[in-house]
């Protein structure tokens, strides 16, 4: 039994680690003091008011949200293309094919962000969130892929035949069969893409050139002691949206599950 | 039932897998309203040849022809053909009722029409008030049903059937099999069962073509096919049969004369000498056509010395191994449990009836 106390100790230690950091940024968000330390000396909400009238806030996310809904969704429409073109065809190099896919997964993003820097700047390709858009569908499409690839594996091939067979055409049956089964893998593709996408660091900073982005403008504001509560606070609410988009994705994949009659292999998340 | 027209030819058709020759020049042709199977071992071809006629799988020769058309250029959602699956390919997001009218979308009937059009369609495969289930949700049996009234309701001229009962259990099985006789009935429609149980395409086929690695060996009614396989594979593959060596001693007209170890000679009719293959000379006999003679009982058949070798008591069953005339030559028979008739004991010296006509010979 002493094994299993230590193995006990060490999870909790390993959550503590984890998650302590994100629960302190609510806190220290709430509290009246410009000093990020202990003790706390007070509730206010003022911080989160000043980080609602920083213009250049409201500017970085509508970047950030701008970057994150088109990577999603082109990251997400490339993954369908892949994994259906995986699931139903064969074709000389499509091992090699799928492998390029999907190594951006564990090439490091700074050589990602570095090479396409190099490109762009060479080809003049003025940096912009375009780029950004361009460096977030190469980093997420990986992401999408896998998940769609698992959500198309498990469709039974017959479904289609049989769709074709009652008369529809190739494309209807898409429509009618494939689309609405694979949909929960889709959304979730969408949602995981998209948070991937919003706190994308490293490629954002390289490529954002003039434009600021969320990730790249909380950072550079804390070299700015005043400011820095006020930036717990904009993390505070973006740990609630992730938790929510999470908490959809997985939604909507354990309802993809339970509406086909399978069974839960664990998921993504 | 002889002069129905034919609704499906097969006309040499090859298909190859790469190098792999999957059909080899098959030529058939499947009468109008007729229940009829497509037998064999497992990879011999069999669910190749039903997708062929669906159209899921293009040919590489030949033609294959449906109700007199040649289906080459047409494509499978225009084939006047339906298919029961294997997995039966229930969608998984849609009720039973859309399920089985999923078909109707493209009919020019109105709403309330079709409706009714499913409605009969569920009422006929048993599934009267299953409309508004969620499909996922479905027993074995029931996913069956739904596969069949979705197939059927758009009224094809032919039904095609890939191992359909195959994942049910035994008890379920045989009610399915009658139950899909009688629909078959009911509709007229040309219904194309594949399947690997051979007692399963006996009990419920019109015709059956008995197929080995891409070829058809034989194609016959059921009787036929159990009384008279054309080849030692065949009567193998169908039930249980006795093969006994023999010599040929004379053929003259047809009859043919053999002296076959352990029953002596025999005269046989042209219908019981398919074919030869080159094969070294055997006849064969059922078990079921050989009886034991108990003390007292005679026969007007021929007997045949014999010595028990093994009992196996099957409950209504009791199967013999039996040595024949003081020869090596080892029969299995079969006998029916019934009052008054003991179970002989191993090494019993016994009487064995036989008769002629139910010899088969192979060569
Ligand atoms: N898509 C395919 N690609 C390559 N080979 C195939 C393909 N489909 C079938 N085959 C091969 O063709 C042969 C016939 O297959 P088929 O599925 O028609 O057999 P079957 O008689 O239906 O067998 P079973 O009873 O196992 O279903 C098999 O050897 C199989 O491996
Ligand atoms: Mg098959």
């Amino acid at each position: 039994m002493k094994q299993g106390r230590s193995l006990r100790a060490y999870a909790i230690g390993y959550l503590v680690f984890l998650y302590a950091p994100i629960l302190l940024l609510p806190v220290f968000a709430f509290n009246d003091s410009k000093i990020i330390a202990f003790p706390l000396s007070g509730f206010t909400t003022n911080w989160f008011s000043e980080m609602w009238s920083d213009a250049q806030v409201w500017i970085a996310l509508k970047n950030s949200l701008t970057i994150a809904a088109s990577a999603s969704i082109l990251a997400t429409t490339f993954g369908i293309f892949a994994a259906r073109a995986s699931q139903r065809y064969r074709f000389p190099g499509k091992g090699a094919a799928m492998g390029l896919i999907m190594l951006p997964l564990v090439l490091p993003e700074m050589i990602v962000a570095m090479s396409l820097l190099v490109v762009l700047l060479a080809v003049g390709v003025p940096l912009s969130i375009f780029t950004v858009i361009l460096g977030h569908v190469l980093i997420c499409t990986p992401f999408a892929v896998a998940i769609l690839t698992s959500a198309f594996q498990s469709l039974d091939r017959s479904l289609e035949e049989a769709a074709y067979d009652l008369g529809e055409t190739p494309v209807s049956t898409f429509r009618l069969i494939i689309l609405p089964l694979v949909m929960p893998g889709i959304i979730s593709s969408l949602l995981i893409c998209f948070t991937i996408s919003l706190d994308e660091f490293i490629i954002a900073y390289f490529l954002a050139g003039a434009d600021t982005v969320l990730s790249a403008y909380i950072y550079s504001q804390f070299r700015f002691p005043a400011r820095v509560p006020a930036m717990l606070a904009l993390g505070t609410i973006l740990v609630l949206v992730s938790i929510c988009l999470l908490t959809v994705a997985e939604y909507f994949r354990r309802r993809g599950i339970a509406k086909t009659g399978g069974k839960d292999t664990g998921g993504f998340l | 039932m002889s002069d129905a027209k034919t609704m499906i030819e097969f006309r040499d058709v090859h298909k190859y897998y790469g190098d792999y020759h999957a059909l080899r020049g098959i030529s058939a042709s499947i009468r109008a309203g007729e229940f009829f199977s497509l037998l064999g071992p497992s990879g011999c071809g069999k669910t190749t040849l039903l997708r062929t006629i669906a159209g899921f799988e293009g040919i590489d020769k030949g033609a294959v022809l449906l109700d007199g058309k040649d289906m080459a250029d047409v494509p499978a959602n225009k084939r006047p053909t339906n298919m029961v699956f294997q997995s039966y390919a229930i969608f998984p997001h849609l009720s039973v009722e859309e399920n089985v009218g999923f078909g109707l979308r493209r009919d020019p009937r109105s709403k309330t029409e079709k409706a009714a059009a499913v409605a009969e369609a569920l009422e006929m495969v048993g599934l009267k008030g299953f409309g508004k289930r969620a499909a996922h949700a479905l027993s074995g049996g029931q996913r069956q049903r739904v596969a069949l009234a979705r197939a059927l309701i758009l009224k094809p001229k032919v039904l095609l059937l890939d191992e359909p009962l195959s994942a049910l259990d035994k008890k379920m099985r045989e009610q399915m099999q009658v139950e899909l006789i009688k629909l078959q009935r009911q509709v007229g429609i040309t219904f194309v069962l594949v399947t690997h149980d051979q007692e399963e395409a006996l009990v419920m086929s019109d015709r059956i073509a008995v197929m080995f690695e891409g070829e058809i060996a034989q194609l016959a009614d059921p009787e036929t096919l159990y009384r008279r396989p054309n080849s030692k594979k065949v009567a193998d593959f169908i039930g249980t049969m006795n093969f006994i060596p023999c010599q040929v001693l004379s053929e003259s007209g047809g009859q043919i004369e053999v002296d076959a170890k352990g029953l002596g000679r025999v005269a046989l009719s042209p219908d019981q000498c398919p074919p030869g293959n080159g094969d070294t000379a055997m006849v064969g006999l059922r078990p079921e056509t050989l009886t034991l003679l108990y003390p007292g009982q005679t026969t007007a058949e021929r007997t045949v010395e014999g010595l028990v070798d093994e009992v196996i008591y099957f409950g209504d069953m009791t199967y013999y191994d039996v040595y024949l005339g003081g020869t090596d030559v080892e029969v299995r028979l079969s006998m029916r449990n019934v009052p008054g008739r003991p179970i002989l004991e191993v090494g019993s010296k016994v009487d064995v009836a036989w008769s002629p006509s139910a010899l088969v010979l192979f060569r």
